[in-house]
């Protein structure tokens, strides 16, 4: 192979510059990217509180696979297809001809060690196997307990190195957790991970809970209780497992979400007859009104920027879209046609109003721009409703109820394709995704 | 573990005790078993007590353990310069009739020339995905390969104003070639590479995004080098991690459809080539 090479190269000095021929490609494939998520290997094999490192390597590129293949953009090959098996040294010099051989277009491959206070540090690599070159590369040390978190950290880093936009596979869902006859509903605050471990009840299912929103913070969660029949907005701090109503007000108050800077709270107020939009200072207890017209204004949400507050009202006879500065004027109708519009979150990157379309007898999960143009429809079952984003405005989960059926939490990507059921212990209604954790 | 400790041979300084004979012998066995013992016990006790993970229960004090986030560290650099140059040619069965060697734009550095170790056929235990293009070069007629459509490959139909838009742009910039040769081979790439080509159309910007990226090709349709990004449209300060990524599934496309099935008599024609990625009929 060599002689032909020189050849050639003897021929270049002789031959003049080359005609450049221009191809146009207007079109590709929209499939998932075939990527390779390897068992990560033991460089210094050891014990930790979690299991051994060899195992936590196996177990972190399930969880990272799991994670890729779940966005819809990625398919991990299954590992009895690989032709290789990654060793310590191949976590640095990885061997792209055998990873090439099941097609693979990346590799994500890394190493954990046990650190000598107990915790692991996760060396995470990642790899364009046909260029053969090192795309990403990160660190994160955490404790032996934290290896999930790590893995997702991990995930996120190469969703991002690869698609160009950020990653929302470390965070959490807030939900209700539902059981019981439909006359007797228990409904309790349960929170997990994005990818449904780690679940746990907050609350005992004594009382009624409703709508749980995530504070930018992570650490609160502000939510409807029925608490001593006095159905009120509460405020539940992880940390402490302390819940507290937010204050006594007249009348019924319902439907929260926090503001942007997480120092406020919007919510709706049934004072008098009349149902309309509030904003409590948390600190000062200061609340201020921002809707005054006569019908129900509720499910209020804030643009990422705080400067505006998408809710919705049936002022102009059903329930419709209306977009408002964050102090109550300059309000406008957005959403118009057939049917009702209800639910609207803004989505976190500020381009997108998710909401539930009734129209038909059937519910359905749109997107709207927040001038009211670009209405589309993303999900088609037979009752779908109350819509959350991903940190990233990527994906929207929802809670799904077939005819007559109880409730489940699903996930649809913005394009509408990649619908997935998302398992819970008991029935799931109302989730709400919480912001990347820190 | 205590078992093998009390076959442990005996001290040689048993002289501070006051008993003697076997007594004295089993007296000292016993005592080092015990000793064994408890340090192994001692040892158990440390290993349990220090790092149990912390029960699983539903408390929210956990939530906020587990929120401690992780420091970000740098893990070591890798102790080679750079990542193997490799080619994607097909190492066994060269084609039946190889074509005459031809010039390549640029000498290959011999040290980086070496092929990583292809691994062996046989070991190969489940069926591989298939390549989009891996057959081995074979003598087919130009107008073989316009026709053969490659699967997945969404091309449109071409007509008139098309196919004078393609001469126009494959005409090449400083020698006088037969236009309907360099149309026909700009398809011939088209057909070859749009199926390797996955474009992150989700993203926001993808719109207004174009890439030109510039590939040479040796004679036998494998690309030299690494395909080099000679122009971006649509790049702005907020998207630039995004239009990195465009560029790459680009450049992805050109080293997956490696090596490209063309004409060998034409290969001076498309031995450098310009490939403009648009997703215009994607998004």
């Amino acid at each position: 192979m060599r002689i032909p090479f020189i050849f050639a190269t003897a021929l270049l000095a002789v031959t003049p510059a080359a005609a450049q021929l221009r191809v146009d490609i207007n079109s590709g494939i929209s499939q998932p990217m075939p990527i390779a998520v390897p068992a990560m290997p033991a460089s210094a094999p050891a014990n930790t509180a979690a299991g051994t490192t060899a195992e936590l390597g196996v177990r972190i590129a399930e969880v990272i696979a799991n994670d890729l293949g779940s966005s819809g953009l990625f398919r991990p090959i299954a590992p009895a297809a690989y032709t290789t098996i990654v060793t310590p040294a191949d976590v640095l010099r990885p061997q792209f001809a055998a990873w090439r051989t099941v097609a693979a277009q990346a590799l994500i491959t890394g190493n954990v060690t046990a650190n000598p206070d107990g915790g692991i540090t996760l060396a995470c690599y990642a790899y364009d196997v046909f260029g053969g070159d090192e795309l990403t590369r990160q660190g994160f040390v955490t404790t032996a307990a934290g290896w999930r978190r790590a893995a997702h950290k991990c995930a996120d880093l190469v969703y991002s190195r690869l698609t160009g936009e950020s990653g929302y596979f470390d965070s959490r869902i807030v939900y209700i957790s539902e059981t019981g006859p439909r006359s007797k509903r228990i409904k309790r605050l349960a929170v997990m991970d994005q990818d449904g471990a780690g679940h746990r009840f907050l609350t005992s299912g004594q009382n009624l809970v409703l709508t749980p929103r995530f504070s930018p913070s992570q650490q609160q969660i502000t939510y409807m209780s029925f608490e001593g029949n006095r159905p009120r907005v509460w405020l539940y701090q992880l940390g402490t497992a302390q819940q507290q109503a937010i204050g006594q007000f007249q009348g019924m108050s319902f439907a929260p979400r926090f503001s942007p800077t997480g120092q406020s709270l919007v919510f709706s107020m049934a004072v008098g007859g009349n149902t309309d939009i509030y904003t409590l200072d948390i600190a000062s207890k200061r609340l201020t009104r921002l809707t005054s017209q006569p019908g129900i204004e509720t499910s209020p949400s804030y643009s990422p920027d705080g400067s505006k507050i998408v809710f919705e009202s049936d002022r102009g006879g059903a329930q419709q879209l209306y977009v408002m500065n964050a102090d109550g004027t300059g309000q406008s109708r957005i959403s118009f046609g057939d049917g009702r519009a209800a639910s609207p979150v803004w989505s976190p990157r500020g381009d997108l109003i998710a909401f539930t379309r009734f129209g038909g007898g059937r519910f359905a999960i749109n997107v709207i721009r927040p001038d009211g143009s670009g209405e589309r429809q993303l999900t088609n079952g037979y009752q779908d409703e109350a819509a959350t984003w991903s940190p990233n405005g990527r994906v929207i989960m929802y809670q799904r109820s077939g005819r007559g059926g109880p409730p489940s939490l699903w996930s649809v990507d913005l394009s509408g394709q990649n619908e997935r059921k998302l398992r819970t212990p008991l029935d799931g209604s109302d989730p709400a995704w919480s912001p990347l954790l820190d | 573990m205590s078992l093998s400790v009390a076959h442990l041979p005996q001290p040689a300084t048993t002289a501070g005790l006051n008993v003697s004979g076997p007594e004295a012998r089993a007296l000292i066995v016993a005592t080092l078993a015990h000793i064994a013992l408890i340090a192994a016990l001692s040892i158990g006790w440390a290993w349990a007590a220090k790092p149990l993970p912390p029960a699983d229960e539903i408390t929210p004090v956990e939530f906020v353990d587990i929120a401690d986030a992780p420091r970000v560290t740098r893990p070591p650099e890798p102790s080679i310069e750079a990542a193997p140059q490799e080619t994607t040619a097909p190492p066994e069965a060269p084609p039946e009739s190889q074509p005459v060697p031809a010039p390549t734009p640029e000498a290959l550095p011999a040290p980086d020339a070496k092929p990583e170790p292809e691994p062996k056929a046989q070991a190969k235990p489940a069926p591989a995905p298939k390549k989009p293009v891996a057959k081995p070069l074979d003598t087919q007629t130009l107008s073989n390969l316009i026709n053969k459509a490659l699967p997945k490959a969404k091309i449109k139909s071409l007509n008139t104003s098309d196919l004078a838009k393609t001469i126009e742009a494959a005409q090449p910039k400083n020698a006088a070639i037969d236009p309907r040769a360099a149309a026909t081979l700009a398809q011939a790439i088209r057909a070859q590479v749009a199926p390797c080509w996955n474009p992150p159309i989700g993203g926001a910007d993808v719109r207004r995004m174009t890439v030109l990226i510039g590939a040479e090709y040796r004679a036998d349709g494998s690309v030299t080098s690494s395909p080099r990004v000679i122009s971006q449209t649509g790049v702005s300060g907020q998207n630039k991690d995004y239009a990195r990524a465009f560029a790459e599934t680009a450049r992805r496309a050109v080293l997956r459809c490696s090596p490209l099935k063309l004409p060998a008599d034409l290969y001076p024609l498309w031995k450098s080539v310009e490939i403009n990625f648009d997703p215009e009929q994607m998004t």
